[in-house]
């Protein structure tokens, strides 16, 4: 009876099983007319939707796009092009998912269109610099950038009489100023581990040895040689934090920001738009994290937020490779970036928000670095290493312990995953 | 029920089990063998590859976070099995006995089993991000003031949700496991004397051995494959502390890339959840064989 009992169960959840399995259903094939344009911004749709009917509605109807952008999509798209179910049209960010996608030999190569010439010099290295051999070879079209440093509230920082900080010193100083006069100085949200990032990408382009991608690749330096100011300056920041940072969420700390419960915010532009989601008013903007006392040597974090990819495999080619031209034109990138908030990479297009005006002409300017995670192999989880990091410094770690041990941990991992 | 293998089987028992075979085969076995395959390549999830052999095997064994997610896992599968199986008894018994609004409990008990995990795990993130914080400043407890999934006893905090989820299917196996024991027995056993836990481990359990083996079994396997729970409430930090071998999978996989390289991992947990498995079911068939 026993045997019989256990029998019923392990088939009933096998039955289960099995009945899952077969209710997972299989992608649709894309049609000759159309393409599909796949988005890893789940925020750009709106957007893009509305430049596509204008594209459409200008070659009456000939070519039709289908806009789509599911949910953790960088990860669709990798587990779609495992079965080679490629979209014709991709919006991607300029990292290893670029890298990736561009390595495998899956994207066309758009180095002899036209239209490349439209795009700022810069931001076109940036995307050559992630190409796996760093050959000056356009698999995408940067269209996009987003910048990362130091957000700030305008009000709260009249209060306490401080101005924009130029200098690490001016900075450190701030903080406690802001702390005399009762205000939070800054709000971290580590809970979400990605957060731990910012600090650092401001910080590493600035103050890592010039050649350190290329030598850390080749074996020939270490995190631990050349990063310890980067944390040590880290530690500065947490240690004038208060509050349960490790314990609070990036939209819990985005809703106390933007309610004025405190001054700063390690992070991008694209937190901007969840602050004006709770408050309208709220008088924010955006200044280049001062990683050294000297001005000129510190920058805004820029990197590339979207470029265009067409699939080599794809059938509609040339019709997205219209859409592609159609897109650069400076009015329709001016649009985008409008509506996105965005950087432009396209030349004649320009951010004028006031939301971040204080590093808008850093970035037209070019002063900027592109973020330093997109240099490291993928599999490398820095943000876990930082949030360990943070959560030693937490629980009393002695600081020089902590420092070496966070060094030694991103130098194993990065050597664990630079095999692949 | 004699010659069972040398009398002809009936052609609907065929019909019946065909259909099921080729599905398991296609969705299962398949997706499993080529898992396997791909483990000895440098496949990326797409795109060129060639055959590397051994060499994703050999480069788990010195992946630093590898190794701690393995330790991670074990130690929360051994401590969740070990809660829920005592727990879930322990329930069992109580809604077995004769209480008042019986069956109204057996159902609030269930509750949590209908409910999916992920949104399980998106109300206790916000329980232990908001609520619980606010408990702890109101009554001045320096330990509830901080949310505990941002602190290094954040595995507890997972633990609270896989325990208070897992434990209802468990009473519901064993409960109709106490509901299979003949009260012939008990009222026997009441007339040689035996009474309350000398009856529960001489009679009771013994006749409940077989559901305590499935359960050991399910509950293992399921907490060494935890993922759902752990992605809603931590995405596995702070640091690497709770991320399991499954998140560790989706997450290097996935979103890192290295399919080949975690398929090898995942074809060692599959050895390492089979041999656990296939263990515990011995024991316990000689466990049953004993009372039987």
């Amino acid at each position: 009876m026993n045997r019989k009992v256990i029998g019923k169960i392990v088939a009933g959840l096998t039955l289960i099983t099995a009945a899952a399995w077969t209710t997972v259903s299989c992608s649709k094939k894309s049609n000759i007319a159309s393409i599909e344009l796949f988005s890893t911004k789940g925020e750009n749709v709106a957007t893009l939707q509305k430049l596509a009917d204008k594209f459409t509605a200008e070659k009456n109807g000939s070519i039709k796009i289908t806009i789509i952008s599911p949910q953790d999509a960088s990860t669709v798209l990798r587990s779609r092009l495992t079965k080679n179910d490629i979209p014709d049209m991709m919006a991607i960010g300029g990292d290893s998912t670029y890298t990736e996608l561009a390595s495998a030999g899956v994207l066309e190569n758009l180095s002899n269109e036209p239209f490349i010439a439209d795009i700022q010099e810069n931001y076109l290295q940036m995307l050559y610099d992630v190409n796996k051999d760093t050959s000056k070879t356009a698999y995408a079209v940067p269209y996009a950038a987003n910048g990362s440093g130091v957000l700030y509230n305008k009000t709260l920082f009249r209060k306490a009489g401080i101005s924009i900080p130029k200098t690490w010193d001016d900075f450190t100083a701030d903080f406690d100023k802001l702390q005399k006069a009762g205000i939070k100085p800054v709000e971290l949200t580590f809970m979400d581990a990605w957060t731990c990032l910012p600090p650092w990408n401001s910080m590493a382009p600035v103050l890592q040895p010039k050649n350190f991608t290329d030598d850390r690749r080749a074996g020939k330096t270490t995190f631990a040689a050349t990063h310890r100011e980067i944390l040590e300056k880290y530690l500065v920041i947490l240690g004038k934090a208060s509050g349960d940072y490790m314990g609070t969420s990036y939209n819990d700390g985005n809703k106390n920001f933007a309610e004025g419960k405190a001054a700063m915010m390690i992070n991008g532009n694209w937190a901007i738009p969840e602050f004006t989601k709770v408050n309208p008013d709220i008088d924010v903007d955006m200044f280049a994290f001062p990683s050294t006392n000297n001005p000129a040597e510190n920058t805004v974090t820029s990197g590339i937020d979207v470029a265009f990819a067409v699939s080599a495999a794809s059938p509609n080619k040339k019709a997205a490779e219209e859409f592609l031209a159609f897109l650069v034109k400076p009015e329709n990138a001016q649009f985008y970036v409008d509506e996105q908030f965005a950087f432009p990479t396209v030349k004649g297009a320009a951010q004028n928000n006031k939301t971040v005006n204080g590093v808008k002409d850093d970035i037209a300017a070019g002063k900027v670095s592109n973020f330093p995670d997109h240099y490291y192999p993928s599999g490398f989880d820095l943000a876990s290493i930082l949030s360990q990091f943070a959560l030693n410094y937490k629980n009393g770690m002695d600081n020089e312990t902590n420092i070496t041990q966070t060094l030694a941990a991103c130098d194993k991992q990065y050597d664990a995953v630079n095999v692949q | 029920m004699k010659n069972t293998y040398t009398s002809k089987v009936h052609p609907v028992y065929w019909i019946m089990i065909l259909p099921m075979v080729v599905l398991f085969f296609l969705f299962h076995t398949t997706p499993f063998l080529q898992g396997i395959f791909y483990s000895f390549t440098d496949w990326k999830g797409y795109g060129i590859w060639k055959v590397v052999g051994l060499r994703n095997y050999l480069q788990v064994f010195k992946d630093p976070s590898i190794q701690s997610s393995y330790l991670f896992t074990f130690k929360f599968a051994l401590t969740a099995t070990i809660l829920v199986n005592v727990l879930s008894l322990l329930l069992a018994c109580a809604l077995n006995s004769k209480i008042y609004f019986k069956n109204f409990l057996r159902a609030v008990y269930f509750i949590p089993y209908i409910l999916g995990t992920l949104i399980i795990s998106y109300v206790f993130r916000f329980i232990f991000s908001n609520i619980i914080p606010d408990i702890g400043r109101a009554l001045d407890i320096q330990a509830l003031k901080v949310n505990i999934l941002g602190t290094e006893h954040a595995w507890l905090g997972i633990l609270i949700v896989t325990v208070w989820q897992s434990c209802a299917f468990n009473t519901l196996i064993y409960l109709s496991g106490l509901q299979s024991i003949n009260p012939d027995i008990y009222e026997a056993a009441a007339i040689d004397g035996a009474e309350g836990l000398y009856r529960f481990a001489k009679i009771t359990f013994p006749a409940i051995a077989p559901f305590f083996t499935i359960n050991l079994v399910l509950c293992v396997r399921n907490f060494l494959m935890a993922f759902d729970q752990i992605m809603g409430l931590t995405s596995g930090g702070p640091g690497i502390s709770t991320t399991t071998i499954s998140v560790l999978l989706y997450k290097r996989g996935f979103q890192g890339g290295q399919f080949a390289y975690q398929s090898a991992n995942a074809v060692m947990l599959f050895v390492i959840v089979m041999i656990i498995s296939l263990v515990q079911l011995k024991l316990g068939e000689n466990k049953e064989k004993k009372y039987e």
